[in-house]
């Protein structure tokens, strides 16, 4: 049906071209379609045998020959009145061919030149292809050329959606919900739409209308299995909406219905902690940690989640385990600290701290052993950010197009090949510029917020040891609690009886029994 | 009779009330969200299914003692003692190797059988004395250790254990002749401690082995009354013999 689409679309401004001469004078206007109309200079020359010939191939599904022909006819001066028309039928061509990001060159040359027929349908195909890489400084540019209702009908969503990601990033939260909202059910993108609807309104505090959507999001995939993440991403954003309203228990509960087997599972489990510590529930909280803390977990990047267990401990007077976890805050994230510093300072080329994430992004996929200058857990942690994972899968798929190209040597060597991969390749130089620019940019927040950690490990540090003061008193006093365990009087035959095992954890960590951990002390405070 | 019954009854029903009343004295602070749900692993880039293990055995050598016990041995003593020596050089491989002496004397069937009473009345005595016995097998060991785990006993007690194939290679030496053989086995070890272990391997040997019976109308005999046979003149055959072992293992 594409295929369809555009040989009718081609076929519309050949056949007048075939016949321009004898037809542009007598009827100029009643054509509507697309005209190739030659200059006086080129009529009847071989550039416009050239053309028609390419024009031909393109019709013909010839894409790589019609491609490069157009590629070559586009850089003749004499036909510069022609280079609109052959450039957008070239991006055409090159779409065809799933070489989005050079199509996506001809349509910005197109919609450049203004002033023309093939605008319009220039800013239409370059929103497809922008949305099709990702790019955002794609998708901005055609998104700030486009009239709306010159857009195809059925392509909208696309356009209302991007759109509102937009408005969603500039933080013009009601603008971007509107565009959401307009993007209909039958939509590829309504899901995430409404998400990211849902995120508009949670963002400008709508806590209720925010909480209804991810609530209609979430019967909408019922019947979706139960890690889908459209489904799981609707769940967790209702547990952190009753988070912000404050409904402590709320949240507990929503968070607890995230399937393990789903990687949100794991933030949800940080989340919680903090959803079950401003309800009180300070064991739930250390059972939680003990997982957080386990070896599972040495290569995520979560500083806060010890000074939280530590504030724990000084809720329930456990002062010896606070020290132990701040020892821990510190002999973990001290030089962690110490390698962003030091990393910022000695480098401030971009592309320095783009192969960083590069080699990172290696290590996790062949688990090779190769040398890191960052520590693997912050280098995974920025990876992971939105934007950087977006710009990473930007990159992916022009390493795509590019091995695309690389995989046909006949069309590599001819002008058009090479002007692509060129093309390619400053692309992705660019974008691997703006990855190494967006790293530093999370490794100086990084490094700001490990200094603001540090400082309040110091307060707490100083709230443990008047605890321990008054814990001396209360001992001098005769005072204190003995060490217990809240089932010390139970034997293990109540757990069996209610299906569940227990054992005593004896240092390794299991992967069936990450989340499952429970802490059984008692608190020690007066 | 009746009366005694009534008074069990009391008995059991009061302990069972007061069983009631002291776990609903407890209150387990285990709320039911918090409690597995799900049978399925959380997701990582690299999935292990143990860290931080107890039990390190890369680089470590362990030394054990065994008893062993041919569970398919018709004639001879079915009792051996062993040891064994291992090196490990990952958490997956090991090699070492095993001498065991098998301990002298008749199975309790082989004693059985010195004097059987036939069918025609006559009294069949076999003298196994007079058969080549099997005196000792020394063989080296390989161990692929397959799985990791953990079992638990009570709310307190927990431990280690490990499960491996084992595949070996040696000889068995009979009273007369040393015989090539291997051995294929399934083994367990049970970690008391992290160096401490209980070893229970099941093996079976391949080797040749003597026929330690004669045919009645031969000219020499197991009986004691006859000529004694020549430990050559006995005829070989493949023999496969189930070994279960139990010992204790030192891992250093």
């Amino acid at each position: 049906m594409r295929k369809f689409l555009i040989l009718l679309f081609i076929s519309t401004f050949t056949v007048p071209t075939s016949f321009a001469a004898p037809a542009r004078k007598a009827a100029p206007r009643s054509y509507k379609g697309p005209v190739v109309s030659a200059p006086s200079t080129v009529k009847n020359s071989p550039l416009k045998q050239q053309m028609n010939q390419a024009l031909a191939l393109a019709r013909s599904g010839q894409y790589e020959q019609a491609s490069n022909s157009l590629f070559q006819l586009a850089r003749r001066a004499e036909l510069q009145a022609e280079r609109p028309q052959l450039k957008y039928v070239l991006g055409l061509m090159l779409m065809e061919m799933k070489l989005n990001q050079v199509a996506a060159f001809q349509f910005v040359d197109v919609i450049r030149m203004g002033n023309n027929k093939y605008v319009k349908q220039a800013i239409e195909k370059l929103s497809i292809v922008a949305d099709s890489l990702g790019d955002d400084t794609l998708l901005n540019y055609a998104v700030s050329k486009v009239d709306l209702n010159d857009f195809p009908e059925d392509k909208r969503d696309m356009l209302y959606f991007r759109i509102g990601e937009i408005k969603l990033k500039a933080r013009e939260f009601p603008k971007a919900a509107e565009l959401f909202s307009k993007v209909s059910a039958r939509s590829r993108y309504y899901n995430q739409a409404l998400f990211n609807r849902g995120l508009a309104e949670l963002e400008g505090n709508q806590l209720d209308i925010a909480s209804q959507i991810f609530q209609s999001l979430l019967a909408a995939r019922d019947s979706a299995p139960v890690t889908d993440t459209n489904r799981v991403s609707a769940q967790i954003a209702l547990a952190r909406t009753l988070y912000q309203k404050q409904d402590w228990e709320g949240a507990i509960e929503a968070y607890s219905q995230i399937p393990r087997d789903h990687f949100l599972w794991h933030d949800s489990l940080f989340e919680s902690s903090w959803a079950m510590l401003r309800a009180a529930r300070f064991r739930s909280v250390l059972s939680n940690f003990h997982s957080l803390h386990s070896s599972y977990y040495e290569d995520f990047y979560i500083p806060e989640s010890l000074l939280l267990r530590s504030i724990v401990y000084l809720y329930i007077c456990k002062y010896d385990e606070m020290e132990k976890v701040l020892s821990l805050f510190e002999s973990t994230y001290g030089p962690i600290r110490a390698r962003i510093g030091d990393f910022i300072r000695a480098n401030s080329d971009a592309m320095e701290y783009f192969s960083e994430i590069e080699r990172g992004q290696q290590i996790k996929k062949s688990n090779k052993a190769l040398s890191l200058r960052l520590p693997y857990n912050v280098v995974k942690s920025i990876s992971e950010e939105g934007n950087v994972k977006r710009s990473l899968f930007y990159i992916k798929r022009l390493n795509d197009e590019k091995a695309r190209i690389d995989l046909n040597p006949g069309y590599r060597s001819t002008p058009a090949g090479q002007y692509a991969l060129k093309v390619i390749n400053n692309r992705s130089r660019n974008a691997k510029l703006a990855v190494g620019d967006m790293t530093k940019a999370h490794l100086l927040n990084m490094r700001v917020e490990l200094r603001d950690l540090y400082e309040q490990a110091g307060f707490i540090r100083y709230e443990m040891i008047n605890g321990k003061k008054e814990n001396l008193k209360m001992k001098l006093a005769g005072k204190d609690l003995t060490a217990a365990q809240i089932d010390d009087k139970i034997d293990r035959t109540f757990y069996v009886q209610n299906g569940y095992e227990y054992y005593p954890f004896q240092g390794e960590y299991w992967l069936d029994e990450i989340g499952n951990y429970h802490y059984l002390g008692k608190q020690s405070c007066e | 009779m009746l009366k005694n019954a009534l008074k069990g009854l009391g008995l059991f029903l009061a302990a069972f009330l007061l069983q009631k009343v002291a776990f609903a004295a407890e209150v387990v602070e285990l709320p039911q969200e918090e409690l597995a749900q799900e049978s399925v692993y959380p997701v990582f880039d690299k999935p292990a299914s143990v860290k931080n293990r107890n039990i390190l055995t890369t680089g470590k050598v362990e030394i054990g003692g065994y008893y062993g016990n041919a569970m398919t041995e018709p004639i001879f003593n079915v009792s051996k003692l062993g040891f064994a020596a291992y090196y490990h050089w990952s958490e997956e491989h090991a090699i070492g190797g095993f001498f065991e002496s098998n301990l002298s004397g008749l199975s309790k069937y082989g004693e059985q059988l010195k004097s059987v009473p036939s069918s025609n009345g006559s009294t069949i005595r076999l003298d196994f004395t007079r058969a080549p016995a099997p005196q000792s097998s020394i063989m080296v060991d390989y161990n692929f250790k397959a799985f990791y785990g953990k079992m638990s006993l009570s709310k307190s007690i927990v431990f280690n254990l490990s499960t491996f194939g084992s595949l070996a290679a040696g000889l068995v030496k009979y009273t007369h002749k040393a015989y090539p053989g291997i051995a294929l086995g399934l083994g367990q070890k049970y970690y008391m401690t992290k160096q401490l272990s209980l070893r229970v391997d099941l093996r079976m040997f391949m080797h040749n082995a003597p026929i330690p019976f004669f045919p009645g109308n031969a000219t020499v005999s197991l009986d004691p009354t006859r000529t004694a046979p020549s430990h050559d003149q006995f005829d070989e055959r493949l023999t496969y013999t189930t070994n279960l072992g139990v010992g204790v293992n030192y891992m250093f």
